[in-house]
C-alpha cells in the first residue's frame, strides 16, 4: 500500500521535473519580453521529434539526440523570436496571445501533416535497467530525468545569477528602458531569451517523448499547466517555480491514482482556486502581476 | 443628424438583412448565415467582457457549453418548451459565470486568462466524464424544435432554416441593442474606466470588483442563451463543440473586428465562420493557413479590421497609438 503510494509520488516528481523545465522557459519568455507564449508547448513537441528523429534516421545515442534537439530548438526559438514576437513587444496582451495561438495552431498541424499523428516513443536504451531503492523500482530513464533536470535547472540558475548576459536579463526584466539605457542590448537578450527556453522546452519533450511518447498534440495542455505552474510558484522565482511544478506533478499523478484518473487535468485548476481563496499573493510571495 | 444618419444606415442594414433568406436560397449558406448569427451573440458578449471592460476571459465557450447542455436536458428529459429552457439556459450560465467571476475577476491579464481557460477545461471534463446526465462524448442526441409561435391570426412553425435565419437574426438584433445600451450606460462608463486604469477608477469611488462581475454575469448569460438557440438548431450536442479552441475562436472573431466597438465583434463572427469554410479546399493544411494567418494579421492589424479602418478614416494615427498604450498599462 505504502509502495504503491510512493511509487505514484516518485512519477509524480518525475512529472513535476519536466513540468519545471517547460515553466522555467516560459516564465523567462514572460518575464523579458512581457509575452505569453502558448506556443512554447510547440517548441517542446517539435523538441521531442527531433530527438526521435535523431536516434531513429541518425542513430545517435539518447544524451546526444537530447543535445541536438536542445541546440536546433534553441536555434528555432531565436528565429522566432525574430520573425513573429518582436513585432509585437509592447502591445496589448490580447495580441500576444492570440499571435502565439496561431503560431501554436500553425506548428501542430504542420507537425501533423508531415509527422502523422501516431505516438511514437523515443528509444533511449535506458528504459530496461532497474534499480530497486527502498522497495522501489526506479528506472534509468526516470532516474535520468531527475538528474538532467536538477542539471539544467542548476545551469540555469548559475546563468542568471552569475553571468553578464544573465545579469542583463535580471536587469531588463526589472525595468527595460533603464537597462536600455545602461547599454544593454535588449534585442539581443530578446533572441538569448527564446533560445534558452526553446532549448529547455525541448529537453522536456525529449524526456517525455522517452517515458511516454512524442505526438504532434503534445504541446497543449502542457503549456497551460506550466501557465498553471508560474502563477502557483509566483512569478519570477526560480524555487518557486520548481516547488509549484512538483506539487503540480504530485497533484496529477495521486490526484489519478486515488481520486479520479478522468479528471486529473482539473486538479491544477482546482489547486488555483484554493491557492487564490487562501493565498492571493503566490506560493512564495512573489511579486504580483 | 449624426445619430440619425447612423439609425437611417443601421435600418437599411436590417432591410437588407431581411432579403438574405431570398437571395441565398441553398442549405449550405443559410447554415452559415445561421452560424454567424450565434457567433455574433456569443462575440458581441465576449465583447462585453474583453473589450469593454478589459478582462480576457479564455473559459467563454464553456458558458456556451452550459446554456446549450441545461437548455438540451430540460427539453429532452422534462419535455420544456425551448421557449422557457432558453430563459434557464441563460440564467444558469449567468449564475455559474457571476459565482465564476466573483472568485477569478481579482487576477488580472495573463493570470486571468490562464484560469478562465482551466475554467473552460473543467467544465468540458464535466460533460465528458458526468455520463449519467451528458451522456459523455455520445452528447445529447434528439433534441426538440423550438414550439411552433402562435401569433394572433397565424402561426409559425419554426422548421427550415429560414425561420431559424429570421429568429436568430432577432435574437441577435436584440443583443446588439442591449449590449449598445450597456455600453453606453453609466455602466457601460464604469467599465471603459476600469478597462482603461483600475486603480483611478476605484479612486473616484467605482466599486471595479462588483462592475467587473456584472459584466461576466450578463456576459455569461447571454452566451448561455445562445448556446440554448445553437442546441436547438443543431438538434444535437456533444462536448466537442465546447472547448477551449471554440474560446480562442471566438476571441480572435472579436479581435478580428475590433474589440472595442459594437460592429468589429458582429463582422468578425460573420468573417470567422464564412471564412474557414473557403479553407476547406486546403484540406488537411487548413489549420496552418488558419494559423499563419492569424500571426500576419495580429502583426499587422493590431486595432482590427474594424478599428484600423476607424482610425484610418478618422486620420487619427495619434489616437489609435495611445489606445494601445493605454491597453497596455493594465495588461
Amino acid at each position: 500500500m505504502i509502495t504503491v503510494f510512493m511509487q505514484q509520488a516518485l512519477n509524480g516528481v518525475v512529472l513535476g521535473c519536466i513540468y519545471a523545465l517547460t515553466a522555467l522557459g516560459l516564465s523567462l519568455v514572460f518575464g523579458i519580453l512581457e509575452v505569453a507564449n502558448f506556443a512554447h508547448g510547440e517548441l517542446y513537441m517539435l523538441g521531442a521529434f527531433m530527438a526521435l528523429f535523431a536516434t531513429k534516421l541518425v542513430g545517435a545515442p539518447f544524451f546526444i539526440a537530447l543535445f541536438i534537439s536542445m541546440s536546433i530548438m534553441a536555434i528555432f526559438g531565436a528565429l522566432t523570436e525574430r520573425a513573429v514576437f518582436r513585432p509585437i513587444v509592447g502591445k496589448p496582451m490580447i495580441n500576444s496571445m492570440l499571435l502565439s495561438f496561431g503560431l501554436s495552431t500553425a506548428l501542430a498541424n504542420l507537425a501533423l501533416f508531415f509527422f502523422k499523428a501516431d505516438p511514437r516513443k523515443i528509444d533511449s536504451g535506458l528504459a530496461d535497467i532497474r534499480f530497486r531503492f527502498l522497495g522501489l523500482y526506479v528506472t534509468a530513464e526516470r532516474l535520468s530525468v531527475l538528474v538532467l533536470s536538477i542539471v539544467l535547472v542548476a545551469v540555469l540558475a548559475w546563468f542568471i545569477q552569475y553571468t553578464k548576459t544573465g545579469k542583463a536579463m535580471r536587469a531588463i526584466s526589472q525595468d527595460r528602458v533603464a537597462a536600455q539605457l545602461a547599454g544593454i542590448n535588449v534585442r539581443r537578450i530578446y533572441s538569448v531569451t527564446f533560445a534558452i527556453s526553446g532549448a529547455l522546452a525541448a529537453a522536456a519533450g525529449t524526456m517525455v517523448g522517452a517515458i511516454f511518447f512524442v505526438s504532434p498534440e503534445m504541446g497543449f495542455a502542457v503549456v497551460l499547466k506550466s501557465f498553471v505552474v508560474i502563477i502557483l510558484g509566483g512569478f519570477g522565482s526560480i524555487r518557486g517555480v520548481i516547488l509549484a511544478a512538483i506539487i503540480i506533478g504530485l497533484a496529477e499523478s495521486l490526484g489519478g491514482g486515488y481520486l479520479s484518473y478522468a479528471y486529473k487535468d482539473a486538479y491544477p485548476f482546482l489547486l488555483l482556486v484554493l491557492l487564490f481563496m487562501l493565498r492571493p499573493q503566490g506560493l512564495i510571495g512573489g511579486r504580483r502581476s | 443628424m449624426k445619430i440619425q444618419a447612423r439609425v437611417f444606415v443601421i435600418s437599411i442594414a436590417l432591410l437588407a438583412l431581411l432579403f438574405v433568406p431570398r437571395l441565398f436560397s441553398m442549405d449550405y449558406y443559410m447554415h452559415m448565415f445561421v452560424m454567424s448569427e450565434i457567433y455574433a451573440v456569443l462575440a458581441l458578449s465576449l465583447a462585453l467582457i474583453v473589450g469593454f471592460s478589459g478582462q480576457v476571459s479564455m473559459g467563454h465557450a464553456a458558458f456556451y457549453g452550459i446554456g446549450a447542455y441545461v437548455s438540451a436536458l430540460l427539453s429532452v428529459n422534462y419535455g420544456l418548451s425551448f421557449w422557457v429552457t432558453i430563459w434557464i439556459a441563460g440564467f444558469v450560465a449567468s449564475l455559474v459565470s457571476f459565482m465564476i467571476g466573483a472568485l477569478v475577476l481579482r487576477l488580472r491579464g495573463h493570470f486571468l486568462a490562464i484560469t478562465t481557460a482551466f475554467f473552460g477545461i473543467l467544465v468540458g471534463l464535466v460533460f465528458n466524464n458526468w455520463i449519467d446526465v451528458t451522456n459523455g462524448p455520445m452528447g445529447v442526441a434528439g433534441i426538440p424544435r423550438p414550439a411552433p409561435l402562435n401569433f394572433p391570426g397565424f402561426t409559425v412553425a419554426i422548421q427550415t432554416r429560414a425561420h431559424y435565419y429570421y429568429l436568430g437574426l432577432a435574437f441577435a438584433v436584440l443583443v446588439a441593442f442591449l449590449v449598445h445600451r450597456l455600453v453606453n450606460s453609466r455602466i457601460g462608463n464604469a467599465l471603459i474606466a476600469i478597462r482603461e486604469n483600475e486603480e483611478l477608477a476605484r479612486s473616484i469611488g467605482i466599486n471595479a470588483m462588483a462592475y467587473k462581475v456584472l459584466a461576466f454575469s450578463i456576459g455569461g448569460g447571454l452566451a448561455g442563451m445562445a448556446g440554448s438557440f445553437y442546441a436547438h438548431y443543431i438538434l444535437f450536442i456533444s462536448p466537442v463543440t465546447f472547448t477551449v479552441a471554440e474560446s480562442i475562436n471566438m476571441l480572435v472573431m472579436i479581435i478580428f473586428g475590433g474589440m472595442s466597438t459594437l460592429f468589429g465583434p458582429i463582422l468578425g463572427a460573420v468573417f470567422l465562420t464564412v471564412l474557414p469554410e473557403f479553407l476547406r479546399m486546403a484540406g488537411s493544411l487548413r489549420l496552418v493557413i488558419y494559423g499563419v494567418a492569424l500571426v500576419i494579421f495580429i502583426i499587422w492589424m493590431p486595432l482590427g479590421v474594424w478599428g484600423s479602418l476607424k482610425s484610418f478614416w478618422l486620420g487619427k494615427r495619434q489616437a489609435s497609438l495611445s489606445e494601445v498604450g493605454e491597453h497596455q498599462e493594465h495588461s
